[in-house]
């Protein structure tokens, strides 16, 4: 039996000045606050960015990977996998989650962006 | 700050190697150990800059490993790890130990053996000095951070794939002037991009970077010896002093940069080397920057202080950057050409900078030069060591 793993889709809302940290760290990066609010990674947003890269590290058997950065609507920038046969920079998309990287038997479920 | 000198450099030649790690290391640091014809004068210390040993040649502990192989002992020594910044860390740790006055002379080798491994595992070495919860698990390797921020690039400044392939015809050009260097063959732009065969040739790596925007994947070494004034007063060499150093860091996440254009610790590694040497980037006669994908050629060139910015591929068309313009980047043909063994990259660009200003460059020697300047480049850009080197007057 194969057992997921969640990437960590959560990012943390520093309780002081608003910042979110992402990925988190245990000192804002803004104030350097302490107390933070975990915080859904998901939205509506614009590909910022893009590339289909063909030197791909271990855990992938496809030949090439679609990524992206995505600046989410309230600002966040995140990565993902751009699951869109027609990329384009600027282009209107929306997180999902679905499979990222499968080592050995345990798949890894993450942030990928299908247009909107 | 007591001053720093570099007394000597040498290195292997980059390329495949059959020899061991260690190996690799010790001939590099013989080459710099003749060159600076110390004599009687003892090593006080070593320093090794290495990223992947410990994964890719099941070998740690490097310093103590290369100070036994060339019989050193009792110096002390230690290895540097900082991803592909290590090099130029190392030789801040060395030249640390000399302007503190614990050392009087410090051997500085960088080293990698990473073509023992597979395409795959060598490109997932290098992707873990990605950050791992928000980019590396995602897949996100070097060439992909690469091709993303060149895409931006492109689209604010106006730069065309011509333009990087300009970085790639310059640099293979250099190496076939550099014996030490991997790929010792010129390359066109029909070649590699206007030819109906050119993208037979020249396939998509990380789109927009194709295969001859990248580094190839290297073993090698290279190393130089450092001392003190009171050393280098003994010596007959030409004096070559480690005029600034500076060294500094930025998010690890790639999307987490306030601008993701804009190379933000280059600029700030840069602007603190050129104060401590009292220095500006125009004083600076030959430049190696770190173009493991031929962007970041023309991004540190402006990040460096050298054009302003989205002038840089302005500059390298107008062939400010050749070996016979302005400011010759690159002479040894860059990461590009003459090979990136990760560990001895930081390392080799202060090789041939020493070269370049003791007059000794050969057949890619720019004339009088006086004052050079390199940048190590470190993750993908979250940790950057400038360093501004200067031929001192006899």
């Amino acid at each position: 039996m194969s057992t997921q793993v969640h990437a960590p889709v959560t990012a943390a809302k520093c309780a002081k000045c608003g910042t979110v940290n992402y990925p988190k760290r245990p000192v804002c990066k803004t104030c350097r606050g302490e107390v933070f609010e975990e915080i859904a990674v998901s939205g509506e947003g614009k590909v910022l960015t893009y590339t289909d890269v063909y030197a791909l590290a271990i855990d992938y058997e496809t030949r090439y990977l679609r990524l992206a950065i995505v600046e989410l609507d309230d600002g966040l920038r995140v990565t993902g996998q751009l699951l869109d046969e027609m990329p384009k920079v600027g282009k209107r998309v929306k997180t999902t989650i679905g499979i990222v990287r499968e080592p050995g038997d345990k798949p890894i479920l993450g942030l990928q962006f299908v247009p909107i | 700050m007591n001053p720093v000198y570099i007394a000597g450099a040498g290195m292997t030649r980059f390329g495949r190697s059959e020899w061991p790690l260690i190996q690799l290391a010790s001939v590099a640091s013989m080459a710099a150990l003749k060159h600076a014809s110390l004599g009687d004068i003892p090593v006080d210390g070593v320093v090794v800059a290495n990223m992947g040993a410990a994964r890719v040649n099941k070998q740690t502990a490097l310093g103590s490993a290369l100070v036994d192989q060339l019989a050193l002992y009792p110096a002390m020594a230690e290895a540097v790890e900082n991803g592909p910044a290590s090099g130029a860390s190392a030789f801040k740790v060395g030249c640390q130990a000399i302007s503190s006055g614990m050392a009087d002379v410090v051997l500085v080798t960088g080293v990698e053996r990473m073509r023992v491994v597979n395409g795959l595992e060598g490109t997932d070495f290098v992707a873990s000095l990605s950050q791992p919860e928000v980019e590396y698990i995602y897949g996100v390797t070097l060439p992909s951070l690469a091709g993303m921020f060149t895409r931006l690039l492109m689209d604010k400044y106006g730069i065309e794939r011509k333009h990087l392939a300009m970085v790639a015809i310059k640099n293979h050009f250099n190496a076939t002037r550099n014996p030490y260097a991997h790929i010792q063959q010129t390359v066109t732009m029909e070649g590699i991009l206007t030819a109906p065969e050119a993208i037979v040739n020249n396939p998509p790596i990380a789109e927009p970077l194709h295969m001859f925007d990248c580094c190839p994947v290297s073993d090698g070494a290279a190393s130089v010896v450092l001392v003190s004034e009171s050393i280098a007063r003994k010596l007959k060499a030409p004096k070559v002093l480690v005029a600034g150093i500076g060294q500094a860091t930025d998010t690890h996440a790639v999307q987490e940069r306030e601008d993701p254009t804009d190379l933000k610790a280059v600029r700030l590694a840069s602007e603190k080397a050129f104060g401590m040497a009292g220095l500006k980037p125009s004083d600076v006669d030959v430049a190696e920057l770190h173009d493991a994908f031929t962007i970041l050629e023309i991004a540190e060139s402006e990040a460096a202080g050298f054009f302003p910015r989205g002038e840089g591929h302005k500059a390298l068309e107008r062939g400010e950057t050749a070996l016979d313009g302005k400011l010759p980047i690159n002479p040894s043909g860059g990461l590009k050409a003459k090979g990136h063994p990760v560990g001895a990259t930081g390392v080799a660009h202060l090789v041939e900078l020493a070269w370049q200003l003791r007059g000794e460059a050969e057949g890619r020697q720019i004339q009088n030069a006086k004052v050079g300047y390199a940048c190590n480049f470190g993750g993908f850009g979250n940790n950057v060591v400038a360093t501004v080197l200067k031929r001192e007057a006899e």
